[in-house]
C-alpha cells in the first residue's frame, strides 16, 4: 500500500484502520476502569509493571484511573467515532455513489488522515511523558485543566500534549469537512440532483457541515486553554484562586466560558458521530427488505434538521453549571425538539422493513440492532432534556448509561454493519455470514447486559467519573450491581475475538465476491 | 478558478469565520467582566490595513507573486508584534490570539498565492477583510 | 425469527426491569423530592409506553416480514402517516419539557421569604459551612486570613467574629435554606440525593440554591464534579435536625 496516496479508497481504509486501533485501545482502557471499579485494592502485578508510579504495589492509584478514563474517552469520541463512520466509510463510498472518481481535494485527503494520525500520535505520548496523562475528563473543564500540573498528576505537559492533539484533530476534520462538502457539491454525476443521492451521501455531506461549523469553536477553546496554561492568561482563570495553598494571581476569567465554547462544539459533535450511521443504516435496511427508504425525502431533511437544530442544544449539558436558569428552559424546549426527528428517522427505518421481504444477513442484523439501541439509548434523552430531572441525573452513571447506549454502542453498531455490508467491495471477498450473526446475538445481548443496569445506578444516585466507591456506603451497596457490569464488559470484549477473526481472516480468505453481491443498487457496486 | 476551488475556499471562509466568531464571543464576554486594560495599538500595526488592501488590489490585477510579498511582509510585522507584546492585561491577551490567529491565515494565504495564483483570490480577499475586522476590533472597538 | 425474539426480550426484559418493586432511588425528604419523584415516574411511564410499542413494532416488524418468498410492498412514504406520526411526537415531546419545568422553576426562580442562609465552599477535597451568627451578618472575608488548619477555611478577617464554620451541613426542619456555593479552586458540585438537589459550584461565582428538607436524618454529599484525583473522597453531609435541636447545636456552636 502506498502510504501518502491521494487515492480515497486507500485512505478510507487508512482511516478504518486507525480507528480500528484505537478502539482496541479504547476498549483496553475501559476494561481496565471496570476492573479497578470493583477490586480496587488488587494487587495486579501488570499495573505495577506499565505503570510504577500510577500503580505502586500493583494497586491503581486515583489519579491513574482518572487518566485511564480521560484517554478512553477521548480516543473513542475523536478517534473511533469521528474516524471511520466519516471519513472511513465516507472516503471510501462517497465519491463512487455520486458518480465521482475522487474527492474534490485528494491532496488535501492524504494530508487530513496523516494529521489525524499526528494528532493520535501526540495523544498517545501523553501516555509516557512525565506526570502521564490528563486526569481532567474528555471534557477538560478549566480551573481543573487550566492551572497547570498544581491540580494533579496528568496536568502538566500530558494536558498540553492533550489540547494540541485536540487541535491537530481540528485542523484534520475542517479539511476533511472541505474536501467532503466540495465533493458533494461539485462532482455529483449529471444525473445525480441532491435528492437522487443515496442516504448515506446525505449522512456523510451533513455531517460535514456541521464538521465545517462546530470544529472552529472547538479549536478556539483549546487555544485559549492552552494559552491560560502556557502564556499567563486569564480567559478561564477567575480571580480569588487558592490551589494546593498556593494563592493564583490571575483574574477575571470564566470557567463557564469554556463549557460554552466546548459544548457548543460538543453537541453538533454526536450528531457527528451517529448521523453517518443512520445513513448506513438506512441504506442496509433498504437493501435487505427488497424496498425504497420509506420517506426518503423526510429522511434527508431531517438529517439536515438535526444538523441545524444540534447546535441550538448545547445548553443540555450545561444545565446545573451556573448559568441562567431561564436560558436552560430554552435549551430544554430546543433538546426535546431535536427529539422530533430523530423518531421521524426511527419510524421511517421501521416502515423501511415493514411489508418487506426481509434477508436476515449479518449486515441486517446490526442495522435492525442499530434501531433496537438507538431507541433504548435515545429514549433516555427525555429524561436527561429536562432540567427539572437533571437536577438529580447530572454526572451520575444515568447520564454515561445514555451516552454510551448511543455512541458507544449504536454507533458501533452502524459500523459493525458497514464494515459487513461493504466488505465485498472494499476486498474483493465476503465475510463470514455466520460468524458475524453468532457476533452480533452475543454483543447484542452483552451490551443490554452491561447498559441497561448502569441506568439502575445513576438513579441511586451514583456520581461520574470516581475511581472507586470505597467511601460511601451508598456506593458500596450498588457494588454487586458494578460486579454484573464489569463481568458484561469483560464478556463483550471477549466477544469482540469473534470479530476480529472474522474480519481478517474473510480478508484473507473470504469466499470471493464480485458486483452488486446484495442487489443494493446504488452506484458504488458498479464496476465501471 | 474552478468551482472546487471557489466552493472549496468558500467552506475554509466559513470554518475560519466560526474560529473567529468563537474567539469573538469570549473576547465580548471578557469584556464585560471590568479589569479589561486599555493599552493602544502600536501607530506602526495601522499601517498593515493598507498593506492588506494594496495587496488584494495586486490579486486583482494579477500581481500574486508581489501579493504573496505583501502577505509575508504582513505576517512578519504581525510576529513581530507578538514578540514584542508582553501579556500583563486581558487585551493583550486577547491581542495574542487574534493576531496569532490571523498571521496563521495570512502566512496560508500567502502560500496558497504561490502555489495556485489567482485562484486562491477568494481566500487572500478573507484574510485581507479579516484583518481589517481584527485591528477594528482590537484597536477601536476595545 | 431469533432476532425478533431477542429484540422482544431484551426489551421486556428492560420493562420488567424498571417496573420491579425494588426501586433504586433514595427516600425523598422534601415537598420538592416528592413533585421531582413524581415527574420521573410520569416521564419514565411516557417513555416506557413509547419504548415498548417502538421495540415491540420492530420486533414485529422482523417477524412478521422475514423471508417467506413475498413480494415487498412498493410503498416508498405516507405523507399523512409522516404529519401524524410527527405530529404526535412532537407535541408527547413538547409536552414532557413543558410539564418538567415547574420543578426547575420552582428550585432556581422562586425563593422563600427569610431563608436561613449558609456559605459552602468548596475545595479540593473538603466542604466547609458558615453561619452568620447571633448578629445575623456575614463576616467580612479576605483571602489572606484563610488558615486551613486554623479552623478559617472561608478566611474571616475579625477573629472575634461570631460566625459559625463547621465542617458538616446542619439545618433545622421545615425551614427553609438558601446556601451560597464557592468553590475556592476548581468546579466542585453539591449534591444530595435526598432532596433532589444538585448544583456545580464554579469558582469566580456564588451560586444561590435553595431547599427546605422535612425529614430529620443524615444525608451523604458527594462531590459531583470531576475536581482531580480526590474527587470521590470529597465527602460531607447534611444533618438535618428538629427545629429546637438546631437551635440548640446553634448555640453549643456559637460559645465555642
Amino acid at each position: 500500500m502506498k502510504w501518502f496516496s491521494t487515492d480515497h479508497k486507500v485512505i478510507g481504509k487508512q482511516y478504518i484502520g486507525l480507528s480500528l486501533f484505537a478502539v482496541l485501545m479504547g476498549m483496553v482502557l475501559s476494561l481496565l476502569m471496570r476492573f479497578h471499579l470493583v477490586y480496587p485494592d488488587t494487587k495486579v502485578p501488570l499495573f505495577q509493571a506499565l505503570w510504577p508510579e500510577g500503580a505502586p504495589g500493583g494497586v491503581m492509584t486515583p489519579e491513574l484511573y482518572l487518566s485511564l478514563m480521560t484517554m478512553h474517552g477521548t480516543i473513542m469520541v475523536f478517534f473511533v467515532l469521528t474516524t471511520a463512520p466519516q471519513s472511513g466509510f465516507g472516503n471510501c463510498f462517497l465519491p463512487p455513489q455520486i458518480g465521482a472518481h475522487d474527492m474534490a481535494f485528494p491532496v488535501l485527503n492524504m494530508l487530513s488522515f496523516w494529521t489525524t494520525a499526528l494528532s493520535f500520535a501526540v495523544l498517545l505520548m501523553a501516555f509516557v511523558v512525565e506526570g502521564g496523562a490528563p486526569l481532567s475528563g474528555w471534557t477538560a473543564y478549566p480551573p481543573l485543566s487550566g492551572l497547570g500540573k498544581i491540580t494533579g498528576p496528568g496536568q502538566g505537559l500530558g494536558q498540553d500534549l492533550w489540547l494540541v492533539s485536540i487541535a491537530l484533530f481540528c485542523a484534520a476534520s475542517l479539511m476533511a469537512a472541505i474536501n467532503f462538502i466540495t465533493t458533494v457539491i461539485e462532482l455529483r454525476a449529471p444525473d445525480m440532483g441532491y435528492f437522487d443521492m443515496p442516504l448515506t451521501a446525505w449522512a456523510w455531506f451533513v455531517t460535514a457541515l456541521i464538521s465545517l461549523f462546530a470544529f472552529g469553536v472547538l479549536l478556539a477553546g483549546g487555544i485559549l486553554l492552552l494559552l491560560d496554561r502556557n502564556l499567563n492568561t486569564a480567559f478561564f482563570v477567575p480571580g480569588g484562586l487558592i490551589v494546593n495553598d498556593r494563592v493564583e494571581p490571575r483574574s477575571g476569567g470564566s470557567p463557564i466560558l469554556f463549557q460554552h465554547l466546548f459544548w457548543f462544539f460538543g453537541h453538533p459533535e454526536v450528531y457527528i458521530a451517529i448521523l453517518p450511521g443512520m445513513g448506513v443504516v438506512s441504506t442496509v435496511l433498504s437493501t435487505f427488505s427488497g424496498k425504497k427508504v420509506f420517506g426518503y425525502r423526510a429522511m434527508a431533511y431531517a438529517l439536515l434538521a438535526i444538523g441545524g437544530l444540534g447546535f441550538l442544544v448545547w445548553g443540555h449539558h450545561m444545565f446545573i453549571s451556573g448559568i441562567n436558569p431561564y436560558s436552560t428552559i430554552a435549551f430544554s424546549v430546543l433538546t426535546l425538539a431535536i427529539g422530533v426527528p430523530s423518531a421521524i428517522k426511527t419510524f421511517n427505518w421501521i416502515a423501511t422493513i415493514w411489508g418487506g421481504r426481509l434477508r436476515f444477513t449479518a449486515a441486517m442484523h446490526y442495522a435492525l440492532g442499530f434501531v433496537s439501541l438507538f431507541i433504548t439509548g435515545g429514549i433516555t434523552g427525555l429524561v436527561l432534556g429536562q432540567p427539572g430531572l437533571d437536577l438529580y441525573f447530572h454526572d451520575t452513571y444515568f447520564v454515561v448509561a445514555h451516552f454510551h447506549l448511543i455512541m458507544g454502542v449504536a454507533a458501533i453498531f452502524a459500523i459493525f454493519a458497514a464494515l459487513h455490508y461493504w466488505f465485498p467491495r472494499m476486498y474483493g471477498r465476503t465475510m463470514n455470514e455466520t460468524l458475524g450473526k453468532v457476533h452480533f446475538y452475543l454483543t447484542f445481548a452483552g451490551v443490554y447486559a452491561l447498559f441497561v443496569p448502569m441506568h439502575f445506578a445513576g438513579i441511586a444516585g451514583n456520581p461520574r467519573r470516581y475511581p472507586d466507591f470505597k467511601e460511601y456506603e451508598f456506593l458500596q451497596s450498588l457494588l454487586p450491581l458494578h460486579k454484573g457490569m464489569t463481568h458484561a464488559a469483560y464478556f463483550l470484549a471477549a466477544v469482540q475475538l469473534l470479530f476480529l477473526y472474522n474480519y481478517f481472516r474473510s480478508k484473507r480468505n473470504g469466499a470471493e465476491a464480485r458486483g452488486d453481491v446484495w442487489g443494493a443498487g446504488t452506484r458504488e457496486w458498479r464496476d465501471d | 478558478m474552478t468551482n472546487a476551488a471557489r466552493t472549496g475556499q468558500t467552506l475554509l471562509i466559513v470554518a475560519s469565520t466560526m474560529l473567529f466568531a468563537a474567539f469573538t464571543s469570549a473576547l465580548v464576554a471578557r469584556r464585560a467582566g471590568g479589569d479589561f486594560g486599555d493599552t493602544p495599538l502600536p501607530v506602526w500595526l495601522w499601517a498593515s490595513a493598507p498593506l492588506a488592501l494594496a495587496a488584494s488590489w495586486a490579486v486583482e490585477r494579477g500581481f500574486t507573486r508581489s501579493a504573496a510579498a505583501a502577505g509575508a511582509a504582513l505576517t512578519a510585522s504581525q510576529l513581530f508584534y507578538l514578540g514584542s507584546l508582553h501579556i500583563a492585561q486581558v487585551d493583550q491577551a486577547f491581542r495574542s490570539v487574534f493576531v496569532g490567529a490571523h498571521a496563521a491565515h495570512a502566512a496560508a494565504g500567502a502560500c496558497a498565492l504561490l502555489l495556485h495564483g489567482r485562484s486562491a483570490r477568494l481566500f487572500w480577499h478573507f484574510a485581507g477583510g479579516l484583518w481589517i475586522y481584527v485591528l477594528a476590533l482590537l484597536g477601536v472597538w476595545t | 425469527m431469533h432476532l425478533a425474539i431477542a429484540i422482544a426480550s431484551l426489551a421486556t426484559a428492560c420493562v420488567l426491569l424498571f417496573v420491579q418493586p425494588r426501586w433504586w432511588l433514595p427516600e425523598a425528604i422534601s415537598a420538592h423530592a416528592r413533585a421531582y419523584d413524581a415527574q420521573l415516574h410520569v416521564t419514565l411511564w411516557v417513555i416506557g409506553v413509547l419504548f415498548a410499542a417502538a421495540q415491540g413494532l420492530l420486533a414485529f416488524a422482523v417477524f412478521r416480514f422475514r423471508d417467506r418468498g413475498q413480494t415487498p410492498s412498493a410503498t416508498a412514504g405516507n405523507h399523512r402517516l409522516e404529519l401524524v406520526w410527527t405530529s404526535v411526537t412532537a407535541v408527547a415531546f413538547l409536552g414532557l419539557a413543558i410539564a418538567g419545568q415547574g420543578i426547575w422553576a420552582a428550585v432556581h426562580l422562586q425563593g422563600a421569604p427569610n431563608p436561613l442562609r449558609v456559605e459552602v465552599l468548596a475545595k479540593q477535597f473538603a466542604w466547609s459551612y458558615r453561619y452568620a451568627g447571633p448578629d445575623g451578618v456575614f463576616s467580612a472575608v479576605e483571602v489572606k486570613s484563610i488558615d486551613d488548619a486554623g479552623g478559617n477555611p472561608f478566611g474571616v478577617v475579625d477573629a472575634k467574629s461570631d460566625d459559625i464554620v463547621t465542617a458538616l451541613l446542619h439545618v433545622p426542619a421545615g425551614r427553609a435554606v438558601e446556601l451560597r456555593l464557592k468553590s475556592r479552586d476548581v468546579i466542585h458540585n453539591f449534591f444530595v440525593r435526598e432532596l433532589r438537589i444538585k448544583q456545580d459550584v464554579v469558582p469566580g461565582m456564588t451560586i444561590p440554591l435553595r431547599f427546605q428538607a422535612e425529614k430529620t436524618g443524615r444525608y451523604e454529599i458527594p462531590c459531583s464534579e470531576l475536581c482531580g484525583l480526590g474527587h470521590h473522597q470529597m465527602r460531607s453531609a447534611l444533618v438535618v435536625m428538629g427545629a429546637g435541636e438546631f437551635e440548640a447545636w446553634l448555640r453549643e456552636q456559637q460559645s465555642r
